[in-house]
């Protein structure tokens, strides 16, 4: 033990001792997802021998609690890849640093990911830059579309060629079905399903995330076609119930004709299922048009990082963005968030990762800090409505459910300001 | 204290009183470390938990002193209180029926055989599994599309085509309630057994011999002597249901509709979902005090001195 413990001491004083003369040594903390990129990327940076990043990948559905933990004991990481919709919650609680100088010194700030900074953005100053992305889309089976007499090659261009495709595909027999969506999830539904609000012209919130706006005609439209789908059995039973284990696992079946998805099922598919082709589109509008959630990460630093290492941290942040870390970012299953470096970043890539990276950068992300307790939470407002809505046995159920998730969010919204 | 530790017993006729001082200081000792657990582990907690209740206390930020500003809010929340009235229906139904199979179970099991503590054996396996790890078992036999109970009831032609019965309140709750007797009957039942197999034989044997009918004894011989352990697993039943989660959320995630969340759901709703820690600690205290108010109604009732007939 001593001994193992001695040598430990040393190979630490020899990592640490070359980093006395300048280099700086910063902690980084990554969600479950970016556990493909961002120890690579993180590799990379640290092979370059100057600055070191110390990664660690924290599971998903803790990373907020463990960060407002370790925040309220002082060992906060210096650095984090935060979901980017917690941004705002995190820079009103006074969490985060200020980033906007060296934001806006990039000679490429004007070509990072807009989505991203406008969430990144509290009261008028940038807290979270542009890290990971992940856009949502549409995905078909090709394979069934031929089987059904269909053109593989033919995207779905609005809701009515959707539904065409998916009761041509739900005839094919018993086991198969036209359509999926995780009836009962509330992150996979406003990553896949307010697209379809979006590209129709409507919007879920108003005036930097003040003003709820569920009750519109785009929502009403929007929940009747998935509601007219589910109806007529081209989506299976299991939908109703899923609050999101099946969101992926559903459509790899390979009994699924379209869902929408995000382009993290790109990379997860080629490896997964290699049999299955599959074509990827954009979520179009109901007539037309189209629009995307742009997901991922943005990058943030905690308020009270020592500001001797904000040069380390801001070198793995130019790093990230450099073609270099873009490729790499890229490559393990994140797009690029930088526009200028994209084509050459996704370049000898599978085709359909230029379409994702067209749809993020079109992305859009709701704004609110209340996101968990509207969004996320699996007895929120809008998952409660959801679920009403989509399986309502009549149009008035519709109604009832939206009025209900109108005044419940705009209430959350109320009482957390 | 070090003079109670020395405490020798050779010393030389010391004074009846001072012999019981010494040992009274000696219980303290032995009692000390579980009383300092005990410290640590619960009374600590409460009080901070008391002290957070009376504070906005976001999980990241600054805390702020509201006063009573959180039990003012909870007295008006609807969804509290409908949480904490599905579960007293649930600590109901889970309660009658918990004991009512565990008492038959445990009167199956009483005797002696090797066949006998074969089946004992089996009605206590699902105890040892854990709650989440059985609960995820029962999400996968009710999933509608790869799991049991639906394709089953649809081969035999009990249903016409698939019903997904984690979709609608009744066959969802039933389901639960079917899943936790599934794996708690078998706990009650030693409980239980360990009562029944107190009662001298000679007792029932008498009655037999007076003419007394199975319901007869059953009603007047075999409940008033188990009144002790029926007290204990009755208590543990409502306290324990009472603080339900883990089937809820993870079986049905709240589900239909929020119809199913229980009051600690909503407790862990409030603090870790919504980050407000603060509410969250108020409705637990609420909680704890109805907690401590049915223990006691149940302890007066079911004690010897309780009220007789």
């Amino acid at each position: 033990m001593t001994i193992k413990a001695l040598l430990g001491g040393v190979a630490m004083a020899a990592i640490a001792l070359p980093g006395l003369a300048q280099a700086e040594t910063f902690s980084l903390w990554v969600r479950s997802d970016g556990s493909e990129f961002m120890p690579k990327l993180v590799d990379a940076f640290n092979a370059k021998g100057e600055d070191k990043a110390e990664l660690q990948i924290v599971p998903v559905n803790e990373l907020v609690q463990k960060y407002a933990i370790a925040a309220a004991g002082g060992s906060q990481p210096d650095a984090l890849s935060l979901d980017l919709i917690f941004t705002p919650s995190f820079a009103q609680a006074g969490q985060l640093k200020d980033m906007t100088d060296f934001a806006k010194s990039l000679p490429y700030y004007d070509s990072l990911s807009q989505a991203h900074l406008s969430v990144g953005t509290y009261d008028g100053k940038i807290y979270g830059m542009p890290f990971s992305a992940d856009a949502s889309v549409l995905v078909w089976n090709k394979n069934l579309y031929k089987k059904a007499g269909l053109d593989p090659d033919k995207a779905p261009a609005n809701w009515n060629d959707i539904r065409k495709a998916a009761e041509a595909i739900g005839a094919l027999g018993d086991d198969t079905y036209g359509f999926y969506f995780s009836g009962n999830c509330g992150g996979c539904n406003i990553f896949t399903f307010t697209p379809l609000i979006w590209a129709s012209g409507g919007n879920l919130f108003e005036d930097k995330g003040a003003k709820a706006t569920v009750k519109t005609p785009q929502m009403k439209d929007a929940l009747e076609f998935y509601r007219g789908m589910a109806k007529d059995d081209l989506v299976p039973a299991g939908s109703q119930t899923d609050s999101g284990s099946n969101f992926f696992a559903a459509f790899a079946g390979g009994n699924i004709g379209l869902t929408p998805s995000g382009s993290f099922a790109i990379g997860a598919l080629n490896n997964q299922y290699p049999d299955l082709d599959y074509g990827v589109t954009y979520l179009p509008g109901k007539d037309g048009d189209w629009s995307s959630f742009a997901g991922g990460d943005n990058i943030v630093v905690s308020a009270k990082t020592d500001e001797d290492k904000m040069p380390a941290i801001e070198a793995f942040i130019k790093f990230a963005y450099s073609s270099e870390g873009q490729t790499i970012l890229a490559k393990n299953g994140s797009l690029p968030v930088r526009a200028d470096v994209a084509e050459e970043a996704l370049k000898g890539l599978d085709s359909r990762y230029l379409i994702a990276a067209k749809a993020m950068d079109k992305g859009r992300t709701p704004y609110t800090p209340v996101f968990n307790d509207l969004i996320n939470s699996l007895n929120g407002p809008w998952v409660n409505m959801l679920n009403k809505a989509f399986f309502a046995d009549s149009a008035e159920e519709v109604d009832e459910a939206m009025d209900e998730a109108q005044e419940e969010m705009q209430s959350i919204i109320d009482s957390s300001r | 204290m070090t003079d109670g530790l020395m405490a020798v017993p050779e010393t030389p006729m010391p004074t009846r009183r001072r012999r019981r001082r010494h040992s009274q200081w000696n219980g303290l000792l032995f009692v000390l470390p579980s009383l300092l657990l005990v410290t640590i582990f619960f009374i600590v907690p409460l009080g901070m938990a008391a002290w957070m209740s009376l504070h906005k206390w976001p999980l990241m930020g600054v805390p702020r002193w509201v006063g009573f500003d959180n039990y003012e809010r909870l007295l008006t929340d609807k969804s509290f209180w409908s949480s904490l009235w599905f579960t007293i229906e649930y600590t109901v139904v889970i309660t009658i029926g918990l004991l009512g199979v565990a008492m038959a179970l445990a009167l199956i099991v009483q005797g002696q055989g090797k066949a006998i503590s074969a089946y004992r054996t089996i009605y206590f396996l699902p105890v040892v599994t854990g709650f989440a790890s059985a609960a995820l078992l029962w999400v996968w036999l009710s999933n509608v599309d790869t799991g049991l109970f639906s394709p089953l009831a649809q081969d035999i032609g009990l249903t016409e085509g698939r019903v997904n019965i984690l979709a609608n309140f009744t066959p969802a709750f039933w389901s639960v309630i079917f899943m936790v007797i599934w794996k708690m009957a078998g706990f009650y039942m030693v409980i239980l057994m360990s009562g029944l197999q107190s009662i001298p034989t000679d007792y029932i044997e008498a009655a037999r011999i007076d003419g007394a009918k199975w319901s007869q004894r059953f009603r007047f011989i075999i409940m008033p002597l188990i009144r002790k352990p029926f007290a204990l697993a009755l208590i543990l039943c409502i306290s324990g249901s009472m603080l339900a989660f883990d089937q809820f959320y993870i079986i049905l995630s709240g589900g239909p509709r929020n119809q199913t969340v229980t009051a600690v759901y909503k407790i862990f709703n409030e603090s870790f979902i919504s980050f407000r820690l603060g509410y969250g600690a108020a409705l637990s205290m609420v909680l704890l005090v109805i907690l401590l108010a049915l223990s006691v109604i149940q302890l007066t009732f079911l004690s010897d001195k309780g009220p007789k007939k």
